[in-house]
């Protein structure tokens, strides 16, 4: 029954999206192209590039009115062998910034380059209130903040309005046309006799009836549903930490920070010593004008650190509150080692992730692209138990501990497939105790 | 041979008291009012439906409001700069000691909360008591000063110190003497301190006084072989024990060693080799080493000197006067028995005597030289540092202090304005004393009476070192930063010496690495990590006895003429509270007294027929007055195998400023204590008056009966001999099986307890408690039934009837019998059955059945039905009527945030109107399996323990994998001992239990 309550809120999500996009309708098809050109341009090309100012490389705002498409898809992945080949355009550039050799990128292809490109033509997205929030919440299947609820409320009442402005002028033209032509017609009977008439008719009201407690039977069911789920969740944390950034960006190891996961139940917020070894050199003052950034500041602060004199003083320190996002019930009994190292290959093969990502995708969703964390899987006991069914865990042999385990149940179960629920992971025992 | 011996756990049982059919009928003493609610009364009255009203209304608010409810804000903080060695999730271990036993302290995110044996101690590896698995709980103590005290107000340490030094300075230069008063103090640093303190202060003196004392076995080794020690004693190598009111199993001496000791003559794997020790107890109260000994005679307390010279005489030949027992003919008929059996087996006889008059124990020595213990089951060349407390001295020390002789006087874990034998005397004493200071951690007894508290460490905060035998070293290390801002006494002795090492840390590192460890080619991190050092033992040799005994006997002779007087009354330590320093812990208050079954009181015993000649009944209030005038009111406990014409009572009670939890509960009996020849005495004569009162103690013995079904089986070891099975027929009944059958492909977790082995000592109760979060509910709970142990552990009483037929009329004729009663213990938990009653009737699946054998609970999902408690056989699930980890009514015992502390992360705290059992340690299954996991390797045998199999010092309980043969409890399952509990119903139990065996002789059945 849980798949139609989802089903019904995609559906409403559907929606209110595709009413906000067909409104307005503008020049945001190349949006998602520019997203990811973005993401790329910061993992690739910011380290020397900027798109205003010049950094190593030049700025790189109206490059594409500067050099044809074709040249940049040659250029960017690898500009060595395009001066190499003697192309005047691209020796030219080589002289004309100081000789420095770029880099060459023959990971990104043609699209990576054009979503790059895209990029860099449309330049850093303008936060405005109404496209930002649409694109926010699909974007993050839950992230609907008040604003973009409010922005897309707005654009479909404007809508209806402009619906019924032109639908009754349509009428009155069609009214004269037929005056024109002389055809009589019935004087309009008035709205309000209209609406009466219409609530003498057993069939409507029985229609409207319907349509009322379907409405308000699959808002409540919904309401049920997801009392105490909490996808979406995110609260605001004392220090605006930027997974993006850290993961995605700067590719640092999940394990760096979240060490407990790969030994223990609790992955472990990492303590602020960890984020000292490098922020204790990395102070973002290029950003913040010449000034420590406020957020590196309150890891400095907290610990009572002064980076003046890199002294630590410790009756300055005071504890770090962060907000826990992902919270299981008092009674619900979670270890990550499980799952992320004994399980680490039956996970990646049942949720497809890519060689690259790391397994705690798998629960966690991109956080390589989450600006701030927020709780991506629902987190609820169905949740779990549907992935202990169906994940295959027959690769489990390599472990001598299942080893043992498995042929036992291969006996029973010749040649089929071996979930955790086979052997006894739905038993409530495993995680409440 | 169905076994003609009839079991019953209580004399209510045993008599059929209404009150107890009454009961019986009932998982649960008090229904609820249901029938007040549906009678027409109830129905006419308006307020149900107005109530009902209500309670929709306010339900409808309260689930909408549940229900807009957006998301929870949890805090997670972390470390600030994390510990290297700390993995939040992860405990950590460390290795540190408890009164001298090497432990292994679990901490989680710096939090101790579980205390293990610790595997390296070798030969000193025996399990832990319940007193040191309770210990955890007195780290959190909310009762203690949260700072020093100068002057009952709080000061700093500063202010203090300067107070000390200058009173000490004062003292010195008076010319007065300065006293140290502590217990035993066997730890090679602190008497290193108080080397230095007293080089500091030459007038200060180490004075050591135990609130029980072994100073009469001291003084008679002195007297006897000129060594004033305690010996090592190895009952391991004892085939033969005799024990004269010696509760060796339990609080004498060593209780845990012995226990491990005594049990590997006795356990599964000995019978195996068809070897088992006997052991014969005379004793006037029931103890916890009488309920276990193959033979039990009753004695009077006058009558143990008596007896000893009688054996003496039996034994060597010569007649040594005043070896007669009057009319107690059976003891006469023992102790002529236990002398040919000591006599035929030179150098494997024990015999040991709980007496603490230098005499007696010197005749004890006396006959152990003559039966050639010596260098083998008595060790003198070894000895042991437990104890080694002076009785007179401190006696001397109170008589110096009314004189004005003392100038200022400290005391170390010793508190005796509450457990020296004339409380008045020593505050009048203490009252002349200029300069007082206490090392105590709350405002105790002795402490409010003190100038200053400096107040001290819990051992869990300490460093230090112990070293309880020759040659044997524990260390001390601290797991958790001090909790108040309290200081190590040995570090404010220190400073107030003005020593140039002041940080005790320093000190004992640079003690241990000056004087131990350069010998043992150890670096300090290896003893941390290790946590014993112990160097070969020296060779034991054996000593004779060349002194007359005339003068011996003549002084046992007149204080058994002394004794024999009234009612003759022996003050003695129980397991849960022993004297009495731990008394604020309510785990320790809760854990029922191993025979009599008794929390939160002390009573007095009495004999069945001897409190029938009193008229006295069960609970009746009587007053106790000494020949000193001290009196207490107590009630009164029946207890079968009470000598006649004695009473015993509990010393540890009766508390005044310990705490909420211990504060008054029950009545102190320190002051019964005499001081006669030299040394404390712990039987004295009193008199009885009833004062018509009544007064129900909270026990928990019948609450979860059987209802006369036969649970124990029993065999003597001559049948065992000749057949391994004896005891153990299975009878005629056919099988009907309504379960289907399900295989266990992986794993099968069963239990094997063996019945000859457990001394029903209660430590795995308490450890139970600790692992597993069980809340403590306090005595009127208690009385109510509602108590919470997941395991328990039953103690039958029984006797063999002559003729086969048991009919009523018959036993109650008999009752002369309930003085030679014999007793087994039976720990009893879920029995995890495959064909378990209590999941059928489940109404919502909340406790089903696992793929590896366990009969699991899911709290979450329990409505609180209690169907399943209905629908057990083996009564073994509890209810929770309270929250009682967040409920004020309980702020005494657990409920506030520091006990809190003491949880185990890993096992949900249960919630109000759930059941809940024994879940096989769960989480130490799960923690097991995963570590096997992580090292992708197999599970081997031994990788899980279970909370309670480690805590016993017995090894009675053995627990693993069925499906594996080669598994510790494969083998023992396969004994012929082994026999399911109600086999006959058919619920396929998953742990199998081993009959008791006795070796009696049946030429002295008593």
């Amino acid at each position: 029954m849980r798949d139609i309550s989802m089903i019904l809120k995609s559906v409403w999500k559907s929606l209110f999206v595709f009413s906000a996009i067909s409104v307005i309708a503008v020049s945001t098809v190349n949006a998602q192209d520019a997203k990811e050109g973005r993401t790329l341009f910061r993992a690739k090309c910011s380290s020397c590039h900027a798109l205003d100012a010049k950094l190593v490389g030049p700025a790189l705002t109206g490059v594409t009115d500067r050099h044809s498409e074709e040249f940049l898809l040659k250029w960017i992945p690898n500009s060595q062998a395009l001066i190499a080949s003697g192309n005047p355009e691209a020796v030219k550039l080589f002289n004309d910034n100081g000789k420095v050799a770029m880099t060459s990128f023959p990971e990104l292809d043609e699209a990576k380059v054009k979503d790059i490109l895209a990029y860099i033509q449309e330049g850093e997205p303008k936060p405005a209130a109404g496209t930002e929030g649409a694109a926010g919440a699909s974007a993050k299947d839950e992230g609907t903040s008040g604003l973009s609820i409010a922005g897309i409320v707005a654009i479909v009442a404007i809508a209806i309005v402009i619906l019924v402005i032109l639908g009754r002028a349509s009428k009155l033209l069609e009214r004269l046309i037929l005056q024109k032509q002389g055809i009589e017609i019935e004087e309009d009977v008035p709205l309000k006799v209209g609406i009466r008439k219409m609530f003498k008719n057993k069939k409507f009201v029985m229609f409207f009836i319907l349509c009322l407690i379907i409405a308000l039977g699959s808002f409540g069911w919904m309401g049920m549903w997801n009392t105490g789920v909490h996808t979406g969740y995110q609260p605001v944390q004392p220090i605006k930490f930027s997974h993006e950034l850290h993961a995605g960006i700067n590719q640092i190891d999940c394990q760096y920070c979240h060490n407990g996961a790969f030994k223990s139940k609790n992955a472990t917020i990492p303590s602020l010593n960890v984020c000292m070894n490098c922020h204790k050199a990395v102070q973002a003052r290029d950003k913040y004008d010449g000034e420590i950034s406020p957020e590196i500041k309150k890891i400095y602060n907290a610990l009572g650190y002064d980076p003046e004199t890199q002294k630590y003083d410790e009756s300055k320190s005071k504890p770090m509150e962060w907000v826990r996002v992902h919270n299981l019930p008092d009674f619900a009994y979670f270890n990550h080692s499980q799952h992320v190292v004994v399980a680490e290959d039956a996970i990646r093969k049942a949720k497809g992730l890519q060689p690259n990502e790391p397994v705690c995708f798998a629960c966690h969703g991109p956080v390589n692209t989450m600006e701030e964390i927020y709780q991506y899987s629902p987190l609820t006991m169905k949740w779990c138990i549907n992935c202990h069914k169906e994940t295959d865990i027959s690769g489990q042999k390599n472990n001598a501990f299942y080893a043992k385990v498995i042929e036992a149940h291969e006996k029973i179960k010749k040649g089929e497939k071996i979930t955790p629920a086979l052997l006894g992971g739905l038993e409530c025992g495993k995680c409440h105790y | 041979m169905e076994s003609n011996k009839k079991y019953w756990k209580g004399l209510e049982e045993y008599n059929n008291t209404p009150d107890f059919v009454k009961n019986n009928k009932n998982e649960f003493a008090e229904p609820l009012p249901i029938e007040d609610v549906l009678n027409e009364a109830g129905l006419s009255t308006v307020t149900p439906r107005r109530d009902f009203l209500k309670a929709l209304g306010f339900g409808l608010g309260a689930v909408t409001l549940a229900a807009c409810q957006t998301a929870p804000i949890h805090k997670s903080i972390p470390y600030l700069v994390k510990p290297e060695e700390v993995t939040p999730g992860i405990p950590n271990y460390y290795t540190s000691s408890f009164n001298g036993q090497s432990i292994l302290v679990k901490t989680r995110e710096g939090r101790p909360i579980k205390i293990e044996p610790n595997p390296n101690a070798g030969e000193f590896n025996c399990g832990t008591d319940a007193r040191a698995q309770a210990s955890v709980l007195d780290l959190y103590d909310v009762s203690k000063l949260k700072a020093p005290v100068l002057k009952n107000e709080e000061t700093t340490w500063t202010k203090l110190d300067g107070f000390v030094k200058t009173e000490l300075a004062k003292a010195q230069a008076s010319g007065k003497k300065i006293r140290l008063v502590a217990s035993t103090v066997n730890s090679p640093s602190t008497n290193a301190v108080i080397a230095q303190f007293v080089a500091k202060y030459p007038a200060a003196k180490l004075v050591q006084y135990d609130a029980v004392s072994y100073t009469g076995i001291i003084q008679a080794n002195q007297n006897s072989f000129g060594k004033a020690v305690l010996p090592k004693y190895n009952f391991d190598k004892a085939d033969l024990i005799v024990s004269f009111g010696a509760d060796f199993l339990g609080t004498w001496i060593s209780g845990e060693e012995f226990t491990a000791q005594y049990t590997a003559n006795r356990n599964y794997k000995s019978l195996a080799s068809k070897k088992m020790s006997r052991h014969i107890q005379f004793e006037s109260g029931m103890s916890l080493t009488g309920t276990n000994a193959d033979t039990r005679v009753p004695v009077k307390l006058s009558e143990e000197g008596p007896a000893l010279i009688a054996l003496y005489n039996a034994i060597t030949g010569q007649s040594l006067p005043g070896g007669t027992l009057g009319n107690n003919t059976t003891a006469d008929k023992v102790i002529k028995l236990a002398a040919k059996e000591l006599a035929q087996n030179k150098g494997k006889g024990l015999v040991v005597c709980g007496s603490n008059d230098v005499s007696t124990q010197i005749l004890v020595n006396a006959i152990n030289a003559a039966i050639g213990s010596y260098g083998t089951t008595i060790d003198l060349d070894n000895p042991c540092y437990l104890y080694a407390g002076n009785d007179a001295e401190f006696n001397g020390l109170v008589a110096e202090m009314s004189r004005g002789e003392v100038g200022a006087v400290l005391f170390l874990n010793s508190n005796p304005a509450y457990d020296y034998l004339d409380v008045k005397k020593f505050e009048a004493a203490l009252k002349n004393v200029p300069a007082k200071i206490s090392f105590a951690d709350r405002a105790d007894e002795t402490a409010s009476l003190c100038d200053a508290i400096a107040i001290n460490h819990n051992y869990l905060e300490s460093w230090g070192d112990a070293n309880a035998y020759e040659g044997y070293y524990s260390i001390v290390q601290p797991t958790i930063n001090p909790v108040f801002n309290s200081r190590q006494a040995e570090e404010s002795m220190l400073i107030w010496a003005d020593a140039p090492v002041k940080n005790y840390y320093q000190f004992v590192r640079s003690n241990w690495e000056a004087k131990m460890l350069p010998a043992l080619g150890l670096k300090w991190n290896d003893i941390l990590e290790k946590g014993v050092v112990s160097s070969a033992p020296k060779p034991a040799a054996a000593y004779s006895f060349t002194q007359s005994l005339a003068q011996v006997a003549t002084s046992i002779v007149s204080s058994s003429k002394a004794l024999a007087k009234e009612v003759e009354l022996q003050v003695y330590e129980n397991i849960p509270m022993r004297d009495g320093k731990n008394a604020n812990n309510a785990f320790l208050q809760e854990l029922p007294d191993p025979v009599s079954k008794v929390t939160w009181d002390n009573y007095v015993a009495l004999a069945p027929k001897y409190a029938e000649k009193l008229k006295i009944k069960e609970f009746d209030v009587v007053t106790v007055k000494g020949t000193n005038g001290y009196s207490i009111d107590l009630p009164v406990l029946i207890q079968p195998g009470q000598a006649q014409g004695t009473a015993s009572i509990a010393l540890g009670y009766g508390r005044t400023k310990v705490g909420k939890a211990g504060n008054d509960v029950g009545k102190n009996a320190f002051p019964f204590v005499s001081f006669v020849n030299g040394t404390m005495q712990y039987a004295s004569s009193v008199t009885i008056t009833p004062t018509g009162g009544y007064y129900e103690l909270a026990q928990t013995q019948t609450h979860h009966s059987f209802e006369g079904r036969a649970v124990i089986k029993e065999a003597t070891f001559k049948e065992f001999l000749k057949d391994p099975a004896a005891g153990n027929e299975k009878g005629e009944h056919k099988d009907y099986d309504l379960w289907d059958q399900y295989e266990k492909p992986g794993n099968n977790w069963v239990m094997a307890i063996d019945l000859n082995a457990c001394t029903g000592c209660g430590s795995c109760v308490v450890a139970c408690n600790v692992e597993n979060n069980i809340p403590v509910v306090g005595r009127d709970e208690v009385r109510r039934r509602r108590e919470m142990h997941w395991i328990r552990i039953d103690r039958y009483y029984s006797y063999e009837t002559k003729d086969g037929d048991v009919t009523k009329e018959k036993e109650i004729a008999k009752l002369e019998d309930l003085d030679h009663v014999s007793v087994v213990h039976q720990p009893m938990l879920c029995q995890h059955c495959d064909h378990a009653p209590c999941e059928t009737v489940c109404p919502v699946l909340a406790t089903v059945h696992s793929s590896d054998g366990l009969n699991q609970m899911a709290y979450n999902r329990c409505v609180g039905t209690r169907y399943c408690a209905n629908n057990c056989p083996y009564k073994v699930r509890r209810f929770n009527w309270f929250n009682y980890w967040n409920d004020s009514r309980f702020d005494n015992y657990l409920n506030n945030e520091f006990t809190q502390l003491v949880l185990n992360p890993d096992v949900t705290t249960r919630s109000r109107g759930v059941m809940e059992k024994c879940s096989m340690c769960i989480q130490r299954i799960q923690a097991g399996k995963l570590a096997a996991k992580l090292q992708k390797r197999p599970l081997k045998d031994g990788d899980i323990k279970m909370a309670c199999q480690e805590a016993c010092s017995a090894n009675a309980i053995v627990f693993g994998d069925a499906n594996d043969p080669n598994s510790e409890v494969s083998k023992a399952l396969r004994s012929e001992r082994i026999y399911y509990v109600l086999e006959e119903i058919n619920v396929k139990p998953g742990i199998g239990y081993m009959t008791k065996i006795r070796n009696t002789d049946p030429s002295v059945q008593a």
